[in-house]
């Protein structure tokens, strides 16, 4: 049967954001096509039951499209991002930490507005029911009653275990008299349909065949699909097309046939996460001039953040058996959230406890290049290091630059020859000195733990270290006006009012946490008024301010 | 900088298959060096015990595949790499072997790294060493070969609630948001 190309919401990007959407209004009848550039992952690709699994994480298990190099990645020059194409996108692939932001992280324009840091144009009470919407559609772990936090409901089970390293850590920060709390992580502990429960393989980085760990492909999608959702992999869009100053729908290609399609539709959604959906934006022009849509601010791209980061790897003179448990959340330490000038720098960081993975890695130098001696003395590094680890690393709150932005390299493409994206980012001095100040911080937490052997940093991210966070966010932020940002508080570019921008990208600031539980809650909000509003949204003409747009 | 040529295939799960063959020349050399990286002693065994060399081998890129995943090894070169060490390697001592090593780590530290980091690998995603492990080490009695299928639900010790009581924190309401003092900035 021929498909129909002709629909009422044309998502771009299966990923966690694309899903929620697809899902969310696909519940209420309205017609989806998503198109995704990736594929479906099979169970059997995980590396868990392989006797190299700690090897695949090195190879196809990278998160770099440039090091992995797929055949539906594309390229990227500059810094180099983190993300993952495919139904799931980078959930498939994530620490499924899940923390929320606090109050204060929609409000840093007003604390500090350092950098071009603006507030965000909706506060954490309006984002706080869309986040419990979403963490009961997922199902998370969370131990309830954090009192550094607004309260959060119970989630769908208790909390992961904090076996030997959680208690271990958790006695440091008690003894420094610091806040500390057991993570909250998008990660079963009871069974949930057809997933299962976390049984603490410790592998999580490499996803999770079991379907404890929350990746879209596993929430979200089933439900899309059996609404009648059109999801249609290898799917790699082209341009977002236009018609009379409206979103009309997109071009692909086919990776499969090399054959040109294109989806008509009243609505488009952007789901390709803050590299991906600048960068088709700016493939989008329309007008020659090469500024792409949404973008007559010249602000598509612009404020990436990161998050800048430091690992610290720390051992102990007793067993504290790393291989076992969630991999990269045990603990979160948000002493440090707030802004405290005295300290010389403005935003706050989280110190976050994780393990190890297995004996390879110990003896490849776990998170911080700290290797093994060949020969002689081998054998006594080893057993004085495997399974006594413990990792917390720096978790900080970069500015949102405005320098720090996604470009198009015409000189580098992908596959179907389209641009690569060019990412430029460096990090604030303030950021500097706030994670230097941090390590400080994460050392003294271990020493206070007691029993310290050894100690290996890696060193301040794009300083003496590796590059900075996983997070990819604030590309196309949400703000106050055509001035600040690219859309208004309801996700809906300032220049198009029928295009929608629903992913990291759309992060007006990015606190000092994990951000796909913010990112994820935003799209659902974000699909709560597509829904709402949809007659609103096709009579549009221009895009409402914030105060005119109509209410949710 | 990869190219758009570089975007073409996935690797296999566990290497390449077939696996690329050594000439028995080339698996004792292999070995040799190995048995120098990790020496055998306080109850684990030699790499060349427990097939080493077999496990390298799988991750060597076979003719006319691209080397572009990890560690990188085409097979021309590390083939070649392997027929380079003389006759001495094999029939010398340990401090000859050693020399030799030692050598090939200050002349090209990148390639070193990768075979030192792919004999580690093997050794340690071996059965053999992964039962030394359980045997030898208090912190690794019951570490697997493999994540899963069993995982270790059933040997994780819940939190210390005692340290769960005492902990202590705030947050900064919205309505309480205020703008700092930048001078207060050290």
């Amino acid at each position: 049967m021929q498909r129909s190309n002709d629909t009422d919401v044309l998502v771009i990007g299966a990923g966690p954001t694309g899903a929620a959407m697809s899902k969310l209004l696909s519940d209420h009848g309205i017609k989806v096509i998503c198109l995704e550039q990736g594929d479906w992952l099979n169970v059997m690709d995980h590396p868990h039951f392989y006797d190299g699994w700690e090897l695949e994480r090195m190879r196809g298990w990278r998160w770099e499209p440039n090091n992995r190099q797929f055949p539906e990645d594309y390229p990227t020059s500059g810094q180099m991002p983190q993300m993952m194409m495919g139904v799931g996108g980078s959930t498939l692939h994530y620490a499924a930490a899940w923390p929320r932001f606090k109050p204060v992280d929609f409000r840093k324009g007003t604390e500090h507005g350092l950098e071009g840091t603006i507030d965000w144009p909706i506060s954490f009470e309006e984002l706080e029911p869309y986040m419990n919407l979403n963490d009961a559609e997922i199902g998370i772990s969370r131990l309830v009653g954090d009192p550094s936090a607004p309260l959060a409901p119970e989630g769908w089970g208790p909390v992961n275990k904090g076996h030997k390293i959680g208690n271990k850590l958790a006695a440091g920060f008690d003894r420094l008299g610091w806040h500390w709390w057991p993570s909250t992580n998008a990660v079963l502990t009871r069974d949930k349909g057809s997933r299962l429960a976390c049984n603490d393989c410790g592998n999580c980085l490499a996803g999770c065949p079991r379907g404890s760990i929350a990746s879209a492909d596993i929430t979200y999608w089933p439900k899309a699909l059996a609404n009648g959702v059109d999801l249609r992999t290898h799917a790699r869009v082209e341009q977002v097309t236009m018609k009379d100053g409206l979103a009309s729908g997109a071009v692909y290609i086919d990776r499969l046939t090399g054959a040109r399609h294109e989806v008509k539709a009243r609505i488009v959604v952007m789901c390709c996460n803050a590299v991906g959906t600048p960068r088709l934006l700016l493939m989008s022009d329309q007008n020659g001039r090469g500024d792409g849509l949404a973008n007559s601010g010249g602000m598509v791209g612009r404020h990436m953040m990161f998050h800048a980061w430091a690992y610290e790897d720390f051992w102990f003179d007793e067993p504290l058996e790393g291989f076992k448990g969630p991999e990269p959340a045990v603990i979160y330490c948000q002493e440090f959230y707030h802004t405290d000038v005295s300290r010389g720098f403005v935003n706050g960081f989280s110190l976050q406890v994780g393990t190890a993975l297995g004996a390879a890695q110990s003896a490849m130098g776990t998170n911080t290049g700290h290797v093994a001696p060949w020969g002689a003395g081998h054998r006594q590094f080893f057993n004085d290091h495997f399974a006594r680890h413990a990792l917390i690393y720096v978790q900080a709150e970069d500015l949102p630059v405005a320098s720090n932005r996604v470009k198009l390299d015409h000189d580098l493409t992908d596959t179907d020859g389209l641009p690569a994206a060019h990412v430029h980012w460096r990090m604030h001095d303030n950021d500097r000195r706030m994670v230097e100040w941090g390590q400080k911080r994460a050392r003294e937490v271990a020493e206070a733990a007691g029993g310290m052997t050894d100690h290996k940093s890696s060193g301040v991210c794009d300083v003496n270290g590796t590059g900075p966070g996983a997070h990819l966010m604030g590309t196309c932020r949400m703000g106050n006006s055509p001035a600040d940002s690219v859309t208004n508080k309801f996700n809906q570019t300032w220049d198009i009012p029928n295009l929608f921008i629903a992913d990291g990208s759309a992060l007006t600031t990015g606190g000092s946490v994990s951000p796909t539980n913010m990112i994820q809650a935003l799209t659902v909000r974000c699909a709560d008024y597509i829904r709402r509003r949809h007659s609103d949204i096709l009579s549009q003409r221009k895009t409402p301010s914030n105060a005119d747009a109509p209410a949710l | 900088m990869p190219t758009k040529a570089d975007f073409t295939s996935k690797p296999a799960i566990g290497g390449y298959r077939p696996p690329i063959s050594l000439t028995e020349r080339q698996r004792r050399v292999l070995d040799a060096f190995a048995d120098e990286i990790v020496p055998p002693g306080g109850g684990f065994p030699a790499p060349s015990e427990v097939g080493v060399a077999g496990f390298v081998a799988r991750y060597v890129a076979p003719d006319g595949q691209p080397a572009k995943w990890f560690p990188f090894f085409a097979q021309a070169e590390f083939t070649g790499w392997l027929d380079g060490f003389d006759d001495r390697f094999l029939t010398a001592g340990a401090d000859h072997r050693i020399t030799v090593i030692q050598g090939i780590e200050a002349r090209d530290p990148d390639w070193f790294g990768r075979i030192r980091n792919m004999v580690y690998s093997a050794y340690y995603s071996t059965p053999e060493v992964v039962k030394a492990i359980n045997r030898e080490l208090v912190a690794g009695r019951d570490y697997r070969l493999t994540p899963l299928p069993y995982g270790y639900s059933d040997r994780m010790e819940d939190w210390d609630q005692s340290l769960l009581a005492r902990v202590k924190g705030s947050y900064t309401r919205t309505g309480d948001v205020v703008r700092v003092d930048l001078k207060g900035m050290v």
